[in-house]
């Protein structure tokens, strides 16, 4: 690896014979230009050619993609939706947390008209959720928990206590023994840590 | 051991969460409950309630019910309203009907037909009358069967009465005279003994 040089958004740092496009960077008219202001690094592959990138800071911003399983905390809730904040993309956790949306129709996979946000999600829970789309304009998240994996995990009750999953639908209080309806997440037996 | 509002199990025992008066019922296992005084209003799924229009916003109105967020009111949920056929509702109207969602998360939604379809005394509150606002406990006081504070007022005047359980009240009688006469008497009823009550009345329909 060369010594890192700075760089602005719109440069041209080589031509595409010279080097292969990595992240940060674009080609156009068969030259590489930079997409971002950072630094410029060069990594030398053995048998096929260098490949050029452009980083922002030294760890990159790791940013959901279609398909990744993210950790949310719902914020408020809505007759139609839920509105989460995205804390951790896989096991890595987010600087700045994302805005997510899940519709009232991806909560659940079956019966989905019958399905009532207040007795799926209620605000402050932690969620395991997958994302589906990168969003519209307002960049909000869509979301969905329409598997057995994915739900709430962890939840307080009215009183204030942790609550402890009882079914795929409910969630019971150890304090009083009030039972709230949830959609609980089937966590896999390698994630749990007793 | 049926816990009522007011009170919450914790651990072994019961916790009380509001001040007031602690009434317990024997009959079925027990029933412990905490009668307390509010003038608040919280709303509640299933409670009737008076609400004031304050605005229209695409298929939905929004209403004032003297909770913490306006009310939700569907244009579909009046009896006989179709997509064509829209209730005739303006700004400022007074309404009469229940709550389907009332929680501490989401905005409360109301709607002016029971389950059945019908709208059962529900709706748009006509012209005239007189709006005022009580204690709960008057209202809930009021809404016993066999109320006698009704009662005595029905031999008064004949009049028309809405009750909400936010604490609103409706009142409509021939003259404007009267209507202000029933509603001195609601307002002065929450803190006159039976007595009192029926010395005023006996006052008033003398004259």
């Amino acid at each position: 690896r060369l010594p890192l040089s700075p760089c602005v958004a719109g440069e041209r740092l080589c031509s595409t014979e010279e080097a292969t496009a990595g992240s940060g960077t674009y080609t156009r008219h068969g030259f590489i230009f930079s997409s971002l202001a950072g630094c410029l690094e060069r990594k030398n592959e053995d048998n096929e050619l260098p490949v050029v990138s452009v980083v922002r800071d030294s760890e990159s911003q790791l940013l959901p993609s279609v398909g990744a399983v993210v950790t949310c905390k719902v914020c408020s809730i809505n007759s139609r939706f839920a509105k989460v904040h995205i804390l951790y993309v896989g096991s890595t956790p987010l600087k700045s947390t994302f805005r997510g949306t899940i519709r009232k129709e991806d909560i659940r996979a079956t019966e989905k008209d019958k399905v009532e946000v207040y007795k799926s999600f209620r605000p402050s829970d932690i969620v395991l959720a997958k994302v589906i789309s990168l969003g519209d304009a307002q960049s909000n998240y869509l979301l969905s928990t329409a598997e057995n994996e994915l739900g709430v995990v962890v939840a307080r009750s009215e009183a204030g206590v942790q609550m402890v999953p009882i079914s795929w639908c409910e969630m019971q209080c150890p304090r009083t023994h009030t039972k709230e309806f949830r959609k609980v997440a089937r966590v896999q037996p390698q994630f749990l840590q007793t | 051991l049926l816990c009522g509002p007011g009170l919450r199990r914790s651990g072994a025992g019961l916790l009380v969460t509001k001040c007031g008066l602690l009434r317990h019922r024997p009959g079925g296992g027990g029933a412990y409950w905490v009668d307390s005084q509010q003038k608040r209003y919280v709303p509640v799924k299933g409670d009737h309630v008076i609400g004031i229009v304050t605005a229209k916003a695409g298929d939905v109105f929004r209403l004032d019910v003297g909770g913490s967020e306006p009310a939700s009111l569907s244009y579909l949920a009046f009896e006989g309203a179709t997509k064509r056929n829209r209730p005739n509702v303006q700004v400022g109207d007074l309404i009469y009907g229940q709550f389907v969602v009332a929680n501490k998360d989401m905005e409360p939604e109301m709607v002016c037909i029971d389950s059945s379809g019908k709208s059962s005394g529900m709706g748009i509150i006509g012209q005239d009358g007189f709006l005022f606002k009580v204690s709960l406990g008057l209202i809930r006081k009021l809404l016993a069967p066999k109320c006698e504070i009704i009662q005595e007022l029905s031999q008064l005047y004949p009049f028309e009465l809405v009750l909400g359980m936010n604490g609103r009240i409706w009142v409509k009688a021939k003259t404007v005279q009267q209507t202000l006469i029933i509603v001195n008497i609601l307002e002065a009823c929450e803190y006159m003994t039976a007595e009192q009550r029926k010395q005023a009345l006996a006052k008033l329909s003398g004259n």
